[in-house]
């Protein structure tokens, strides 16, 4: 007979009150876990959020976006000037194109259509020269893009044109980020290497890959230059994955102006200088130079409030903790009153204090344990729901603004669906919101358990070094 | 060799003040046995618990071996009740869950004896107090009061005691079995030169001990022995008696 074996048979003295104890322990406890996995997961997804979206500026030339308005191109030494901005971590330059099939460039050029600017594909915002490639796009027309292209044309010929196939867009980058600042998920194949020298190599949109038969080590060309495909992305939408990148020096020697950027995407260090790193930006650059927007400005309300559920979830994660250890102390201080002539009887013949106190801490963890055990399963089932729960009771209001965030957040050229490539962020402040997954991962239960035994640690101790006050003399009281 | 010196206990109980023992004092060699008589409240389980170091007097010492009690740090005191003291209570005072070995170990195990050591003399001596082997393993509070009252004195035994402390060991037992508790509490003294103090009302007990007292009003007197051959007779041992 141990001290441990003596405190496992105490922790089970009494079988129905240690099952009641148990039960009311593994209520605290699976509501402690559930708020800890809770909030791991909300953390996880605001720093998601934090470290992607949420504190992007995009910057365009004053009055241009995308294909479409006027103004002055930006330039390199405005990229050097964003980056000395503070808080600004890192800026990143990009050259869009705009391509159509050669194929049918040269047909439509046969039957008189112009290509240039003022006819159809034109650069209208004078950003960029039509290009050819070899590439057919992947998504059709279709009503939108048919609609789009109709009133995105002006100029000499002014009639009706025929239903032709959309452009495509190659961009130019100076790292391996899409246009909206998020880092690319590749699917296949590599990055292009270093981002700032010109070279051959190209990243497909899965679906534009798919649409042209190309795989990683496969070619196409963009006016009379072969490019590699070296990699595919997934963008998460159609029109996004109608897309390619190429490194930001080719694109500029592509469209032959070296020394212009479409736009820049500007990283804030965080989400709280984001407002002030966007004044200051637009202050460094001259707002009659460039346009500093936040694309993802209703994300802001988004991680905010989820931020909000974070903390109330690691409160009430706290707070059931605290509760746990509550139960134990008086469960403890209950326990060694009423077993205070046995610990006469155990210091009478000789038993140190030491021993009698840890002989009623184990007895404590061995409750615990048992409260953890079931608290564990409890939390495990519990968690998804308490989560979501949170989220949608909190953000019910700003899911909304993000939904009408969607249409309007397209600032899109003529296109057959909404946005910019990469449109998704853009609209999907809801479903970032929804897509809050708690799943109880082994490694945040296990350091939530080692939060309840401190905590049980904490609460059995106090009654553990009462027990060194009673005197063996309460060996002769009677019960 | 314990030397009792003028051991007072007093208690309040509202405004009055009872005094069970009221100047005590005595001497006892090492290997005697000794009985205390006296009538019930008369103080006798509050001497024993003076003696064993459980509870602490209002004034007066006891002095084992030398070293004085009064003085002692608790710690030290705990390491006297487990090293030198073997208590045998008036009601028992089992761990009613644990087994009647387990109960036996209890001690041996607060003082390191290993394992295999301890579970081998236990079971020896619940022997020793004729506790049938079959309910070695039985919980305190499956046996009967007698067969209780022999788990307790095997406890008190456990750690080869320097000095018994024994109240009314022998209240619960039937005569023979109370007989055969007498004849090795008896032989622990003769043969382990172990200093054993009785507390009984069992006249038979008392007149095979060395040395007869008998507690009255606070004090101790010593009546002359009868069986046991060559103990001191007629001797007083109350000090306490001119302090009224
Ligand atoms: N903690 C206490 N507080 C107040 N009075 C006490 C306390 N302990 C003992 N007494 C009183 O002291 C007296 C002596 O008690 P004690 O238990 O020593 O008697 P005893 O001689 O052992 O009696 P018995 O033969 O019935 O066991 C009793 O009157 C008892 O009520
Ligand atoms: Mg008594």
């Amino acid at each position: 007979m141990s001290v441990l074996a003596r405190s496992v048979g105490n922790a089970f003295r009494n079988k129905v009150r240690s099952a009641a104890v148990v039960a009311v322990l593994a209520v605290a406890i699976g509501l402690a876990l559930a708020m800890l996995v809770a909030n791991q997961a909300v953390g996880a997804k605001v720093q998601e959020l934090n470290a992607s979206v949420g504190t992007v500026l995009t910057v365009n030339p004053a009055g241009g976006q995308g294909f479409e308005g006027g103004g002055e191109p930006l330039t390199p030494a405005q990229a050097a000037r964003a980056a000395g901005v503070p808080n600004v971590t890192a800026v990143v330059g990009t050259k869009a194109l705009r391509l159509r099939n050669a194929t049918e460039a040269a047909a439509q050029t046969a039957a008189g259509q112009t290509g240039g600017p003022g006819g159809g594909f034109g650069g209208p915002g004078g950003q960029s020269a039509t290009l050819t490639t070899s590439l057919t796009v992947a998504v059709d027309a279709g009503t939108l893009g048919n609609r789009n292209q109709e009133t995105g044309t002006t100029g000499a010929t002014g009639t009706t044109q025929p239903v032709r196939s959309l452009p495509l867009t190659a961009t130019g980058i100076g790292a391996e980020v899409d246009s909206t600042g998020k880092a690319l998920e590749l699917t296949e194949g590599t990055g292009l290497g270093d981002y700032t020298v010109s070279s051959t190599k190209a990243l497909l949109g899965t679906t534009l890959a798919e649409k042209n038969n190309l795989a990683v080590g496969s070619t196409f060309t963009i006016n009379s230059t072969t490019f590699t495909v070296v990699g595919l992305f997934d963008a998460g939408t159609a029109f996004g994955n109608n897309a390619l990148y190429v490194t930001l020096p080719a694109a500029q020697a592509l469209a032959e102006l070296p020394d212009e950027l479409s736009t820049m995407i500007v990283t804030v260090n965080s989400m709280e200088n984001v407002d002030a790193a966007k004044s200051a930006l637009q202050e460094a650059l001259g707002s009659d130079k460039a346009d500093v927007t936040q694309g993802q400005r209703n994300l802001e309300t988004a991680v905010s409030s989820l931020d909000s559920v974070k903390n109330i979830s690691f409160v009430a994660f706290v707070a059931a903790l605290g509760t746990a250890g509550l139960i134990i102390l008086l469960i403890m201080v209950m326990l060694v009153r009423e077993r205070r002539r046995e610990i006469g009887v155990l210091k009478a013949i000789g038993a140190r204090n030491r021993t009698i106190g840890l002989q009623f801490v184990l007895e404590a963890l061995v409750l615990v344990a048992l409260g953890s055990a079931v608290g564990a399963a409890i939390a495990s089932f519990a968690s998804g729901g308490i989560a979501s729960a949170l989220v949608s009771s909190n953000t019910s209001t700003t899911a909304v603004a993000g939904r009408g965030a969607g249409v309007p957040g397209g600032t899109g050229f003529p296109g057959g669906g909404a946005g910019l490539p990469g449109g998704g962020p853009l609209g999907g402040a809801s479903q970032l919101l929804t897509s809050v997954t708690a799943s109880a991962s082994p490694g945040v239960i296990a350091a939530g358990i080692a939060a309840v035994f401190g905590v049980a640690i904490i609460g059995a101790l106090v009654p553990a070094l009462l027990t060194a006050r009673i005197r063996p003399i309460e060996v002769l009281r009677g019960e | 060799m314990i030397e009792v010196k003028n051991l007072v206990r007093t208690f309040k109980t509202g405004d009055r003040t009872i005094k069970p023992v009221n100047g005590v004092s005595f001497e006892l060699e090492e290997g005697t046995l000794a009985s205390i008589v006296g009538k019930s409240g008369s103080g006798k389980s509050t001497l024993l618990s003076l003696l064993g170091a459980l509870d602490k007097p209002t004034s007066g010492d006891v002095v084992v071996n030398g070293v004085s009690l009064a003085g002692m740090p608790d710690g030290k005191l705990t390491e006297y009740r487990r090293r030198d003291i073997g208590f045998v209570f008036q009601q028992f005072n089992l761990i009613p869950n644990l087994s009647a070995l387990d109960n036996v170990m209890l001690p041996m195990e607060f003082a390191g004896v290993r394992k295999p050591m301890r579970d081998q003399r236990a079971r020896e001596l619940l022997q020793q107090v004729q506790l049938d082997p079959e309910k070695h393993g039985r919980r305190i509070n499956r046996l009967s009061g007698g067969e209780q009252q022999r788990v307790a004195i095997a406890r008190a035994l456990a750690n080869e005691p320097k000095l018994i402390l024994a109240d009314e060991p022998t209240g619960n037992l039937d005569e023979q079995t109370g007989e055969h508790i007498i004849e090795l509490l008896s032989s622990l003294s003769r043969d382990h030169n172990t200093t054993i103090l009785v507390v009984t009302h069992d006249r038979q007990l008392a007149n095979k001990t060395d040395r007869r007292f008998r507690l009255q009003q606070g004090r101790l007197t010593e009546e002359p022995a009868r069986d046991r051959a060559g103990a001191a007779a007629g001797v007083e041992a109350g000090v306490g008696t001119a302090a009224v």
